[in-house]
């Protein structure tokens, strides 16, 4: 799944806790430096925030219309 | 090391199961309430008894299970952490039920010292979840329109609270106060202000992420937060400046916010994912209808005032929209979250070296699917009850402390569950470390 903002793409908004998280984490770590990483979710992940500032991790959050929070995640 | 970093965040198990365990025996109290006072308690919404058990309900099992499952999720859904949750938790899980306690025994004695100290402690008690909740919120921005939602119902935990403690001083002391409006702008901010907002909070992040449903449309569910809070202040005002049109616009505007929340809710489960129907879904369905029912009711006294006349239609409302429609909803969501949170702190223990058991071997499906058909029957005998009281008003308290005491089994029994795993996994990662 690709997206305007970036081809890779962690579409977890169909998928049972802790799917998102491990498939977040499983996906950064194929990013190369300076790529960005984009998940999609029915909710705002504070856990996986949390992660990401302890990583030192940049993201940004938009909630869309549909009620999903597109989390686009530096590398 | 990823999902341990995360894992941080959660309080310990214990501070949440206090509650979750407390709670269903004061529904199983407020059962044998109805069973031992029987018929008498159908009487009306205002006697003693009805009172005492309506009280069981809301704070002894309600309030327990909501103050114990945000001190939970906090960190999960808007990322604001107590200050030492395990005693906050210890101390309000105490004084909410000492409290609730005196409370009931106030409300059918009358004696102004049990109701007095009943105010103070609930009171207290809910202050301090106050300052502690509000502390770990401060700084966090509203990024969602569930942080909104619950910042939203804080302040009508206070509203709700503080007009509780009048009315239970007023009724102890005989001050001049209009206690029946009172007690009904009490209800509307504890029902629609707090329990109603801090559900549909919830229910935007355990929807989707539980039943497999789409999210939430994110303009309504901004909006449906300030609109109930709107409401419950033009009813408050219609009452403060003696405006008598207002109250009932405001309750019929609180009750059709809660009729299209409940509506969308049922279509976004018509779409799940989740092909086969759970015992959290099928307890969903039934409080969602329930709920339609109740605030049906709810909206044609606003446009009818003299429905509310017809013999059993206020005692009609009150058992549907709680024990039709909350106690569904919040043990529907207990029934997940008590597994996912033991798997859960199973998973972590194990270390990524002894795998977890899958979550129906903490409880499985036909364990809450049975409790649940008792429950529904329980609450088919509380409505059937209103109508018939000589003959069902006992049966129906004793199906309904049945229910809820199998309610509890359960939750104990996935804890004890729980404990014997984490005991195994314990052994077995401790033999794995010990081999080279």
């Amino acid at each position: 799944m690709s997206h305007a903002k970036t081809p890779h793409v962690v579409d977890a908004r169909y998928m049972e806790p802790p799917e998102p998280f491990v498939a977040t984490m499983e996906m950064l770590d194929t990013l190369k430096e300076g790529e960005k990483m984009l998940l999609l979710l029915f909710r705002e992940p504070h856990p996986l925030y949390k992660v990401l500032r302890q990583n030192g991790h940049d993201y940004e959050t938009e909630l869309l219309p549909d009620g999903t929070f597109e989390i686009l995640i530096s590398r | 090391m990823q999902a341990m970093l995360a894992f941080e965040n959660a309080p310990p198990l214990a501070a949440p199961l206090r509650f979750f365990l407390t709670a269903p025996l004061f529904a199983v109290l407020a059962g044998l309430l109805v069973a031992f006072e029987g018929p008498d308690i159908f009487a009306s919404r205002w006697t003693p008894g009805a009172l005492a058990a309506t009280h069981l309900i809301t704070i002894g099992f309600m309030l327990q299970v909501m103050l114990g499952a945000l001190i939970q999720i906090l960190p999960v859904v808007a990322g604001a952490n107590l200050k030492r949750p395990l005693a906050v938790a210890r101390s309000v899980n105490i004084g909410l039920s000492v409290g609730v306690l005196l409370l009931a025994a106030g409300l059918l004695s009358g004696m102004p010292t049990l109701l007095g100290s009943a105010a103070l402690i609930l009171a207290l008690t809910v202050l301090l979840f106050l300052v502690v909740t509000i502390m770990a919120l401060i700084g966090v921005p509203t990024t969602s329109p569930t942080i909104r939602g619950i910042k939203f119902a804080l302040f009508s935990l206070a509203v709700v609270v503080g007009l509780g403690v009048v009315l239970a001083l007023g009724l102890a002391y005989g001050w001049p106060l209009p206690l029946m409006a009172l007690a009904d702008l009490h209800a509307g901010w504890g029902l629609g202000g707090w329990a109603g907002v801090l559900l549909a909070a919830m229910a935007y992040v355990v929807v989707p992420m539980f039943q497999l449903t789409p999210g939430y449309p994110a303009r309504p569910s901004w909006w449906f937060p300030v609109f109930m809070l709107l409401m419950l202040l033009l009813w408050s005002a219609g009452l403060l400046a003696d405006w008598p049109l207002l109250p009932p616009l405001a309750q019929l505007g609180a009750a059709l916010a809660g009729i299209t929340f409940a509506g969308q809710t049922l279509r976004l489960q018509g779409m799940r994912r989740r092909a086969r129907p759970d015992a959290t879904y099928r307890y969903w369905q039934l409080g969602l209808v329930a709920s339609i029912f109740a605030l049906f009711l709810l909206s044609t006294v606003a446009v009818w005032p003299a429905a509310a006349d017809i013999d059993g239609w206020a005692l009609a409302f009150g058992v549907l929209l709680m024990a039709g429609g909350f106690l569904p909803f919040i043990a529907g969501m207990l029934y997940k979250i008590v597994p996912f949170l033991s798997w859960m702190h199973l998973q972590n223990s194990g270390q990524a070296k002894v795998p977890a058991p899958a979550m129906n071997k903490i409880l499985s499906e036909p364990e809450m699917h049975r409790q649940m058909l008792a429950y529904a029957a329980a609450l088919a005998l509380l409505l059937a009850a209103i109508f018939f009281p000589t003959w069902l008003a006992r049966p129906a308290g004793l199906a309904f402390a049945v229910a809820n005491g199998w309610l509890w089994w359960n939750l104990a029994r996935a804890i004890r569950r729980y404990r014997g795993h984490l005991a195994d996994i314990e052994v077995a990662l401790a033999a794995k470390l010990a081999t080279p």
